[in-house]
């Protein structure tokens, strides 16, 4: 019989968001630890998701109003499983809980961080622009507090953004907690990172500088991002008016990830989209070898895709990618299969679809399970009372992560309830 | 679209993964490939669209094909390859294909390059020397100084040696003219200047042009340059021999000392050999594991006959130089039925690639495609 009838969820993303809120409301009390200051993960860093097109806020948003209204869901941010010990029903869970530097009274009048001299790069937005090392994640994050970044503020930036704070919300003194958690179940949901484009030598990463990725499109298209949402390019900040997105950036490759990595074709698709609405004379071209769109409502989204003369679809994976010094426009080599030849295109930007790496892959905290080579939880092999979500057990989508963790929900449920 | 039906040629399919192209169903036609290739044209480039047709078999559109031809494996594509399907290395095995097909009577190619059949590949033409030399009467080891020309005098060499390179180099003009042909059918013809092309397809040859490009298997440069050369100081020492004794009328020019060119040429071109073909090797393992593999028995037989002919010559003349007669003749024997090898299976060995391979450049020049 369960001892402990509280559920652990690691990761406050989408699927842990939702494994969270589904098994509070059916009664159970949840705790949730989440490594970034801020909850919602991936999705709050997305412009638009599927299948709406909405931002992705108002799908969070809900969320954070169940767990608000529920009452049954503890959280902690900045803070990290260590050690899980024990049973179903009985688990005993080491967590280290790092220093945020403010405390609850902030009402995050933005004081500290126009005080602070010191800055930080954003990673929440790629490391596109910089915030100061006072800062909020972003303009919606949840919990709606400020964090200091130790690592950027020197001692005397700690003492000017303390100074401006009117509320005593700023402790320089906090240090990192280790906090013990008794739980029945645990439901893994650190989610996915996004593959290193820079390990891919011949797409030009990190080399040309109108290469992004896409996550950092999200960024550059979200209107709380670098550029208020304006897709201009990192090299001069002109207009992209003609961009190209590069298919399997990584993904269905043996030298970098097997498999595919299932959500960047619809990716792409969207992310055209997000260029032609902006800028009415622009003109995408998608570089695939396999368009993957699965399911009734992908393929109608390709077809729309096709309606429009101004995108491209061209078969054929980009194997080189080359900056013209004098312009910065990105020259994209790729044959043309369909046409039987090879060409060099020029683009103001090219977009790399990169892949889907769980989050397992380089953190495995839970002992009790088998990894794939590839790092992904094989769900199979999981201890009882330890449940895998979403993109840990293959890449998916945010629909299927979360119908995912709603069946995960039930699961934990029963090891908490189990006689 | 016009209706097209396709008739898969399964032997053909079968061959090529025979023949170290096994990974040849891989292929899912990304075409990383024939982007990362370095020395196909831009027009229809390879090895992207040679994989499908291996892949189904469709033995007709390698008829005169310059493009199998035209890759050096260079291997590029086959480090890149996302799946593992080493177009490479299919690719050398659809060369063997197309040896097989130009190179008559074909069916030599699969007996010569037949793993059950290795020592008789050599016991023939070392069984036919010993026949030859017993009833010239000079087999078995002479008394006195080390000579070779009293184990195989010079007119035997001469009479023996002289059709056998004939025979190869015949069988392969034949070949490369059914090649050249099959590949003006095959394409389209946009410039058509022989000569010019010609011209510029021998200085490619002469410079390793081609070479250069590659990238991941840069090394191959340095060992196919020396390899190369040394057969052609080589050849430039046997004539000089020629000169030497048929038209100035000399007994035997390879006693002189040294310092002359025929000793220089000879030397030489035993370096060159030794010395590339030792690094061919060791590229080949060096590689092995991201360029697909250290070759198939088509290319380690090539390697082997040049690499024991090779050493063998050196060591002849070491052991020569030493005194020691009991060494010295049966190496020498060794060395001749190594040369004989090469001759006679010239065309239906990996050496064939100098006949099509040099067709394929001159045609790529030729129709303007380049």
């Amino acid at each position: 019989m369960a001892e402990n009838k509280t559920a652990l969820v690691i990761g406050g993303g989408f699927s842990g968001l939702t494994a969270a809120v589904e098994i509070a409301e059916a009664g159970q009390d949840v705790v949730i630890v989440e490594k970034n200051p801020y909850l919602g993960g991936k999705v709050a860093q997305l412009n638009k998701y599927f299948w709406k097109l909405c931002p992705p806020v108002c799908g969070l948003e809900i969320n954070f109003k169940r767990i608000k209204n529920n009452g049954q869901v503890r959280f902690y941010t900045l803070a990290e499983v260590q050690d899980i010990k024990g049973e179903e029903g009985n688990f005993d869970v080491t967590v280290k809980v790092n220093p945020r530097y403010v405390n609850d009274k902030c009402v995050a009048c933005d004081a500290c961080a126009q005080a602070c001299p010191s800055y930080r790069s954003n990673e929440f937005n790629f490391g596109m622009d910089k915030t100061k090392a006072a800062y909020i994640p972003f303009n919606q994050a949840f919990p709606f507090t400020y964090v200091i970044d130790a690592k950027a503020c020197s001692k005397d930036c700690g003492k000017a953004c303390a100074a401006a704070c009117k509320y005593d919300a700023i402790d320089l003194n906090m240090k990192p907690e280790t906090i013990n958690l008794k739980v029945g179940a645990i439901v893994m949901a650190t989610g996915w990172d996004l593959y290193d484009a820079t390990r891919m030598d011949i797409l030009g990463f990190g080399k040309v500088q109108n290469v992004i990725t896409n996550m950092m499109m999200e960024r550059l298209s979200a209107p709380n991002g670098p550029t208020g949402g304006k897709i201009v390019r990192p090299s001069d900040g002109k207009e992209v008016k003609n961009i190209a997105f590069v298919q399997c950036a990584g993904s269905r490759d043996e030298n970098h990830l097997p498999y595919c990595s299932y959500i960047c074709c619809l990716a792409s698709l969207k992310q055209s989209m997000y260029i032609r609405e902006q800028y009415p004379d622009s003109k995408a071209t998608i570089f695939y070898i396999d368009l993957r769109t699965p399911g009734l409502y992908e393929h109608r989204f390709l077809w729309k895709a096709k309606e429009d003369p101004n995108v491209t679809l061209t078969k054929g994976k980009v194997a080189g990618i080359t900056e013209d010094p004098a312009t910065k426009d990105v020259i994209v080599e790729v044959e043309d299969i369909f046409s039987g030849g090879k060409v060099k295109a020029t683009f103001d930007m090219v977009v790399l679809a990169a892949g889907m790496v769980p989050g397992t892959k380089d953190s495995k905290i839970v002992k009790d399970v088998s990894y794939t080579p590839d790092g992904f939880v094989d769900a199979s092999t999981a201890k009882k009372g330890i449940y895998a979500v979403g993109t840990l057990k293959s890449p998916a989508d945010v629909v299927r992560s979360v119908q995912d963790a709603t069946g995960v929900a039930m699961k934990s449920i029963q090891s908490l309830r189990r006689r | 679209m016009a209706e097209q039906v396709i008739k898969p040629d399964l032997e053909f399919v079968k061959g090529v993964m025979a023949a170290g192209g096994d990974s040849l169903k891989k292929c899912y036609q990304c075409a990383t490939c024939s982007v990362v290739c370095k020395v196909t044209p831009d027009k229809n480039p390879f090895p992207r669209k040679e994989m499908v047709w291996a892949q189904w078999g469709l033995k007709e559109k390698f008829q005169g094909n310059p493009d199998v031809w035209l890759c050096h494996q260079c291997s590029d594509c086959t480090a890149y390859c996302p799946r593992g399907a080493k177009p490479g290395e299919v690719l050398g095995a659809i060369r063997k294909q197309s040896i097989k097909q130009y190179s008559a009577p074909g069916a030599l190619v699969d007996m010569v390059n037949k793993k059950a059949l290795l020592p008789l590949i050599f016991i023939f033409p070392a069984v036919l020397l010993a026949v030859l030399l017993s009833a010239a009467g000079t087999f078995g080891i002479p008394e006195g100084d080390i000579v070779f020309s009293k184990f195989a005098p010079i007119r035997f060499i001469q009479v023996v040696f002289t059709p056998a390179l004939l025979f190869g180099l015949a069988v392969g003009a034949v070949g490369m003219k059914r090649f050249w042909d099959d590949m003006k059918k095959a394409n389209k013809v946009y410039s058509g200047d022989f000569m010019t092309s010609l011209i510029s397809t021998v200085k490619d040859i002469a410079g390793h042009n081609r070479f250069k490009k590659c990238n991941e298997n840069a090394d191959r440069f340095t060992s196919h340059f020396l390899v190369f050369y040394g057969f052609v100081a080589a050849a430039i020492a046997t004539a000089l021999g020629v000169l030497y004794i048929d038209i100035m009328g000399m007994e035997s020019p390879f006693r002189l000392g040294y310092g002359t060119p025929v000793k220089i040429f000879g030397n030489l071109g035993a370096i060159g050999i030794i010395a590339g073909i030792i690094l061919m090797m060791s590229n080949r393992f060096k590689h092995a594991e991201k360029l697909g593999g250290a070759g198939s028995y088509f290319d380690w037989l090539l390697i082997t006959i040049i690499a024991v002919l090779g050493i063998s010559g050196f060591l002849a003349q070491l052991s020569r130089i030493a005194g020691v007669a009991t060494i010295a003749y049966p190496v020498y024997f060794i060395h001749l039925v190594f040369v004989l090898s090469l001759f006679i299976y010239l065309p239906f060995s990996k050496l064939a690639h100098m006949f099509y391979r040099g067709a394929a450049i001159c045609f790529n020049k030729y129709s303007g495609r380049e």
